[in-house]
């Protein structure tokens, strides 16, 4: 049996309620994977929904091609240990304009193998509900969203028109060409989802852990050198440092912080330390004001 | 987050929370609402600001956005750390509810803060049913408006018990006790009308922060708590300990070795293995042999849990049942009595087409008609057959087939419901349950059934695809439409 606090089994049982009204009332909805700690718990709440049964859906990751290479190796490693039906979906049109976090502002690159893959990948697969692990505690655009967050054709978001949810009912008709994002996370924080993978005793990507990694200090923060293809500026060279990631995306794009926590007992205390918020080491959301809603609005998670 | 500025304050000893060093582990989910620019989104902002739950970066952010619109002078916009949207930002308004998570020493905490704005009552109302306590402001200068009231009388219908009445801006009026003491009263005789249990008024000034956290050396005439104190010792919890057993059946799960189970969250009372259970709508009972989960087998599932029940025998359920201890049951209804708030801009027509969505089953509405509605300035039931956006009526719903239900005051996640438009999936209100009926005449042999052989001829067209059962089903409801129209009752019959 588990230790779950009252508060964390609360989480959990509403993340478990929402996804079965999900799979119950969807046609073929999918799991947003994203290989990160909030992925992991949302793949562990999902198996515990539909435990003894299989998993009703696969899971689907958009790979940009630039994620670090320890989660691509977790990524497969989940994959096998739980016997998960992946699809993986990279928008190799973009590929084929090399499209890089380099040569490219973060808005247009991310816009184009994330955003656009993402739409890409949905079509495709005809899916008319897609969850994600998205909390929100986040973000501000985020701290505004409904647990079934309606889109129109054209996986728009209008924030001005979102659907009214009221109590424990979650209503999930669809209009014509309408598709739904699910965020069964949406009411965690972030330091409910490290004492969760604690509690559990989830695995997680070991970036999140401090180590001695080879970085470049940019503009005041940590990028790691994770492969041959880091374009290093002039007078940069790779130093090392004990570093950690409180959240994962593209290597290129997703700043470290210096740390000593190296184990999740030291995550839980750092994060209920932090001065400052989850996301300000994700590069893309700072390149203009309001960048995540705009994002959120085109169709990104 | 950090507590230190709470540390700051703690000399002022606020209410205890069980014992002094335990962290209460309920959060507490609070509203807060009120009528337009009385300042909800500044008193949370403040709130967060003083109680910590604000990174440095976002202070930062918060400090730099400030300057720039220099909205309150060169002070501080705290509202800029609720407001999340550009249209917000821009406008200086409050469009959509803002879920914001903290923490003290003392207590976790959801803030939901709702607009007041009467064009976005629906995105309150959403806010307000998943509350505990909702703190209703007042502007001191103005006293309570007719939105102040919509909002408490909506504050009611969804179940809020405890309420605070955060009288604000009291720095604009030079800290009177008599303007004070004058809508406290005010308030207090139209809290008559509602089954509030707990009502507690707070003279407060979110700009200067007094009376949110700290306690107001311009205010020595209070001696009730600041909010963050009342927030901190307050008991979100209503339901008696004696609550009969529900559990609606959200999906039937199979698995090797011929396992079946129906999973659910236990929407009230206690189950334990060896007790008998029954599915209110076919009568049929049966015993429960296991509580599955992916940790082990349970001895007794509660209120929240949610589970996976086996049974010793298949009684043949699914979707849409509520399993419930055989002794108090819900009531297998097809017409319901109802008062609800009214959430689409297009007004309730006795023709179109609505769908009621309890706990998880989906009933067609065969007609539905409108009794009354509550008058803002009086608060008083008045005689009404049309409701239209941000309404609150009195309804009475006759269903298409009969499906478990209890009253809202006994049992609130077994009586609450939400209507849709069948044809475009719209929730258009939000309502509770105040009387039940069982087997009622109004439906049956005169009800016109469409089905697939009735539309054979129109829909010769469709197969059995997933896109052509949903045309199916929208060409049903266009007839429907009509036949309601010549005053034919309806029903649709899909295999969905």
């Amino acid at each position: 049996m588990t230790a779950l606090t009252s508060h964390l089994k609360l989480l959990e049982a509403e993340s478990i309620h929402i996804f079965r009204e999900a799979a119950s009332q969807f046609r073929k909805p999918v799991l947003l994977y994203s290989i990160g700690k909030d992925s992991t718990v949302l793949l562990h709440l999902a198996r515990k929904a539909f435990w003894p049964a299989k998993l009703p859906f696969p899971l689907l990751h958009v790979d940009t091609t630039w994620k670090f290479r320890e989660m691509i190796a977790f990524r497969d490693r989940a994959v096998k240990d739980f016997g998960l039906d992946l699809i993986v979906h990279t928008n190799h049109d973009g590929l084929a304009r090399d499209m890089n976090p380099f040569d490219h502002p973060p808005s247009v690159y991310t816009d184009i193998m994330k955003t656009q893959a993402l739409r890409q990948a949905l079509d495709t697969g005809g899916f008319d509900a897609a969850f994600g692990g998205a909390r929100r505690d986040e973000e501000a655009s985020r701290a505004k969203e409904r647990v079934f967050s309606f889109r129109a054709a054209g996986h728009r978001w209008d924030p001005r028109l979102q659907r009214p949810e009221m109590w424990q009912l979650l209503n999930g008709r669809l209009a014509m060409g309408e598709t739904v994002r699910v965020f069964p996370l949406s009411n965690w924080t972030e330091a409910d989802v490290w004492r969760y993978i604690t509690l559990e005793k989830l695995d997680v990507v070991p970036l999140y852990f401090a180590a001695e990694r080879p970085v470049v200090e940019r503009d005041g923060q940590f990028i790691m050198v994770d492969d041959e293809r880091m374009r290093l500026k002039p007078g940069e060279t790779p130093q090392t440092r004990k570093v950690r990631f409180r959240t994962l995306g593209c290597y290129p794009l997703t700043a470290a912080i210096e740390s000593e926590a190296s184990d999740l007992d030291a995550i839980v205390t750092e994060t209920l330390e932090a001065r400052v918020s989850e996301r300000a080491g994700r590069l893309i959301d700072h390149d203009q004001d309001g960048a995540m809603e705009m994002k959120k609005r085109e169709g990104y998670f | 987050m950090t507590v230190a500025a709470i540390e700051e304050t703690e000399t002022k000893s606020p209410a205890p929370v069980g014992s002094p060093d335990a962290k209460s582990e309920a959060m507490v989910r609070l509203l807060t609402c009120g009528s337009v620019d009385d300042g909800k989104s500044t008193l949370i902002g403040r709130l967060l600001w003083d109680a910590a739950g604000v990174t440095d970066d976002q202070r930062a952010a918060i400090m730099h956005a400030s300057h720039k619109r220099a909205v309150n002078g060169e002070s501080i916009d705290f509202s800029l750390l609720l407001d999340g949207l550009q249209a917000e930002r821009e406008q200086g308004i409050t469009i959509d509810i803002a879920w914001r998570y903290f923490e003290t020493e003392r207590r976790r905490f959801v803030i939901i803060d709702s607009p007041g704005h009467e064009q976005y009552t629906r995105n309150m109302a959403t806010g307000a049913s998943h509350a505990d306590v909702a703190i209703l402001l007042v502007d001191a200068r103005h006293g309570v408006k007719r939105q102040t009231r919509r909002h408490a009388a909506i504050c009611n219908l969804v179940g809020i018990k405890k309420v605070i009445v955060a009288v604000n801006k009291m720095d604009q009026i030079d800290w009177s006790e008599e303007r004070y003491r004058a809508i406290e009263n005010d308030f207090m005789s139209l809290a008559a009308n509602f089954s509030f249990t707990e009502i507690t008024t707070i003279p407060v000034a979110a700009l200067t922060g007094a009376n949110v956290v700290a306690s107001a050396a311009e205010m020595p005439w209070h001696s009730g708590p600041t909010l963050l104190e009342y927030l901190e010792g307050v008991d979100p919890k209503t339901e008696s300990a004696d609550a009969p057993f529900r559990m609606p059946v959200q999906l039937v799960l199979r698995a090797s070795d011929d396992f079946r189970g129906y999973a659910g969250t236990v929407t009230s009372g206690e189950i334990k293995v060896g007790d008998r259970v029954v599915d209110a709508r076919s009568g049929l009972s049966a015993n429960l042999t296991r509580i599955s989960t992916m940790d082990g087998d349970l001895e007794t599932a509660k209120k929240g849990d949610a589970v996976t029940l086996v049974l010793d025998t298949d009684i043949d359920i699914s979707r849409g049942a509520v399993l419930s201890e055989v002794k108090r049951r819900p009531v297998n209804a097809d017409v319901i009595e109802a008062r609800l708030v009214w959430l689409s801009e297009k007004s309730f027509d006795p023709e179109a087409g609505y769908l009621l969505r309890t706990a998880t089953d989906l009933t067609p509405v065969t007609s539905m008609s409108v009794s009354a509605l509550i008058d803002f300035e009086t608060l008083a039931s008045a005689q009404a057959h049309d409701c239209g956006v941000n309404d609150i009526a009195d309804c009475r719903i006759l269903l298409g087939r009969a499906t478990a239900l209890d009253l809202f005051r006994d049992l609130p996640l077994t009586g609450n419901f939400v209507l849709i438009n069948a044809i475009d999936g719209a929730t258009v209100a939000g309502g509770v349950i105040t009387w039940v009926q069982t087997g009622a005449s109004a439906v049956g042999e005169n009800v016109l059934v469409l089905d697939r052989a009735r539309l054979a001829g129109l829909c010769a067209d469709l197969g059995q695809s997933e896109v052509d059962r949903a045309e199916f089903e929208r060409r049903a409801q266009e007839v429907a439409i009509l036949l309601r129209s010549a005053g034919v009752p309806v029903l649709i019959e899909t295999d969905r």
